[in-house]
């Protein structure tokens, strides 16, 4: 008999508590921020007099990730780590063909580069990418076809390829034969390095090389930064088709905005992100980047000629593994 | 035949629900793609080089099985000895146990700085990251089909038959060769064809053991998985497809195998 009160206050605040909920589907690397970015969003939510969101985030390879959205998962709110991957939704109809215009700096609220993770001391003597393709040294490196992130790592290598009068093609193509486990994910790479000891060098996004850092120990790797990388621009986006009304995007759309203001700056801050306003950020966090020559990813032409000319099926990743 | 009407129905709409419309759905996927398009998917040295890694090492996996999942079956069978039981229900762990745990154990302890792998590695001898590695996967996930079909055949043969046929003059080897080995025979196949078909189409377990180098140690599921990363089903359909008609044309073969080795002993 006490328990029926219980139960019947349950069942009606379920349904209210689900219309304050949110989808945000999300890739590998955010668990930790948006962990914390969720909680923060949550309070700042409710201090402007709103009920207690219910905030959900999925995490898992780019690509599979978009591919569950298109497939039908109701994700409200993407945060991918590649424009391409988004723009697939969008050819999908789940949102309009212009979406990157709608949030500032191309709707990257914050951003990354690639770096190299190398054993303590540097024992390769590791300094720039051309070091990488020298006889002996073995990188480690995701598949570019299965993780969206490691197509970073491969354009960052074009990049300086074409800066420094190379033939992008070969050095790339070099750069791969030297890749002894070619893991399907970006934490997979990381698990083969930190964990099995494989490798002389890890291509990784600078946050994960952070996080490994804090998190297996500062003593057995370092962050080398090369003279050129790439600007990773992991983009997000309200998905207008998985909307379902007017307070639900209310909702949505705060939430995206909140990652634009100091407090959400900050976190990114915090979680090895680089942000543009550091303005509520500690200053450690924003001191440890070090300066770097950053290509964009429009210099090299915007992701829909690079992803098919160099990821699709037949392109220029692929040529690389042809029969010897 | 009473209730035939109703047992045939219910056979015919579960395999139609469960069988019949995925492997539909493929041959549909195929169908739209086009014949010439599957073709030029599957006719490409990378496609040739997975599909052939997959099967041959599926095969040899599944050879390895065969003996020594039969062997493993007779010991449980006939020996009484402390812990039997705890082996007989760990035989059962592959079928248990998520690939990817397993492909994940597997790859902690043979990488170079895993307890076995140091232990291989002095002896030159790689095993994660290498073919080696991926038929060591195959090896655990086929494992059980062997032994599950061929005990309880075992467990019918009576030790009077080896008693008559020693009384008769036949020597171990000759009982061995002659007697025990055709009755085991069906049973053994059939598991052998089981654990070749889990072992082809296994991802989970050896994608973290395998490197995934292209041409060397790509497995043709992991073909499958890029083409869907590339949103391109059609592609994705064709590969499966040929693994399909490769593995019917295996399964097939090794059905008429058995219904020769039964006609040949006559009974069973």
């Amino acid at each position: 008999m006490f328990l029926r009160p219980a139960v019947l206050s349950l069942l009606l605040l379920a349904p209210a508590a689900h219309a304050q909920g949110l989808l945000n589907v999300s890739y590998d690397p955010t668990r930790e921020l948006y962990r914390e970015f969720n909680e923060a969003f949550a309070a700042h939510w409710e201090a402007q007099g709103n009920d207690a969101p219910q905030i959900e985030t999925s995490h898992g390879g780019s690509g599979a990730q978009a591919r569950s959205v298109i497939d039908g998962l109701s994700a409200q709110v993407v945060t991918l780590a590649l424009a391409s991957d988004i723009d697939q939704i969008a050819a999908a109809g789940k949102l309009p063909a212009d979406w990157q215009s709608k949030l500032p700096h191309n709707s990257s609220p914050y951003t990354s580069t690639i770096v190299f993770l190398v054993r303590d001391g540097n024992p390769k003597g590791i300094q720039d990418w051309g070091d990488l393709t020298a006889e002996g040294v073995e990188v480690i490196t995701p598949n570019p076809k299965t993780s969206g992130g490691a197509r970073w790592n491969y354009l960052a290598a074009w990049a300086w390829a074409e800066k420094n009068g190379r033939d992008p093609a070969e050095f790339v193509g070099q750069l791969f034969a030297n890749v002894p486990v070619l893991d399907t994910g970006a934490r997979g790479s990381t698990t083969t390095f930190a964990q099995r000891g494989i490798g002389d060098v890890l291509l990784a996004w600078e946050n994960e090389a952070y996080l490994a850092l804090a998190e297996l120990g500062e003593d057995q790797f370092d962050i080398v930064v090369p003279s050129l990388s790439i600007l990773a621009e992991p983009p997000v986006a309200l998905v207008e088709g998985n909307i379902a009304d007017d307070a639900q995007r209310e909702l949505a759309s705060a939430y995206l905005d909140y990652l634009y203001t100091p407090e959400g700056q900050a976190l990114a801050f915090k979680h090895y992100y680089r942000a543009w306003d550091a303005s509520a950020a500690d200053p450690e966090d924003v001191a440890r980047f070090p300066e770097l020559e950053l290509v964009s990813i429009d210099d090299l032409g915007g992701w829909a000629k690079l992803q098919p000319e160099h990821f699709g099926d037949g392109g220029i990743f692929d040529q690389i593994y042809v029969a010897p | 035949m009473p209730g035939l009407g109703l047992s045939a129905g219910i056979t015919f709409f579960m395999l139609t629900l469960v069988v019949f419309l995925p492997i539909g759905a493929l041959l549909w996927q195929g169908a739209n793609f086009g014949a010439a398009n599957i073709w030029a998917t599957i006719n490409r040295d990378r496609v040739w080089a997975a599909l052939w890694l997959s099967f041959r090492l599926s095969f040899l996996a599944a050879c390895f099985n065969l003996v020594f999942g039969v062997i493993l079956a007779w010991v449980l069978v006939r020996y009484r000895f402390p812990g039997r039981r705890i082996i007989d229900a760990a035989v059962d762990l592959p079928f248990a146990l998520p690939t990817a745990v397993a492909g994940i154990a597997l790859t902690a302890l043979y990488a170079p700085n895993g307890v076995l792998g140091q232990l291989t590695n002095q002896i030159g001898w790689q095993v994660a990251y290498t073919q080696w590695g991926i038929w060591l996967a195959l090896v655990f996930v086929g494992l059980p089909f062997v032994t599950r079909t061929v005990q309880p055949v075992i467990e019918e043969i009576e030790t009077e038959v080896e008693e008559a046929s020693a009384t008769l003059g036949a020597s171990r080897w000759h009982t061995l060769r002659h007697v025990i080995a055709p009755m085991l025979m069906p049973a053994a196949l059939t598991g052998f064809a089981l654990s070749l078909a889990r072992a082809v189409g296994e991802y989970g377990s050896v994608i973290f053991i395998a490197g995934n180098i292209p041409l060397r140690t790509e497995i043709a599921p992991l073909l499958i998985v890029i083409q869907l990363e590339e949103y391109n089903y059609g592609a994705a359909g064709a590969i499966g497809l040929a693994m399909l008609a490769i593995s019917f044309t295996m399964l097939l073969l090794i059905n008429l195998i058995q219904i020769w080795s039964r006609r040949r002993i006559g009974h069973v």
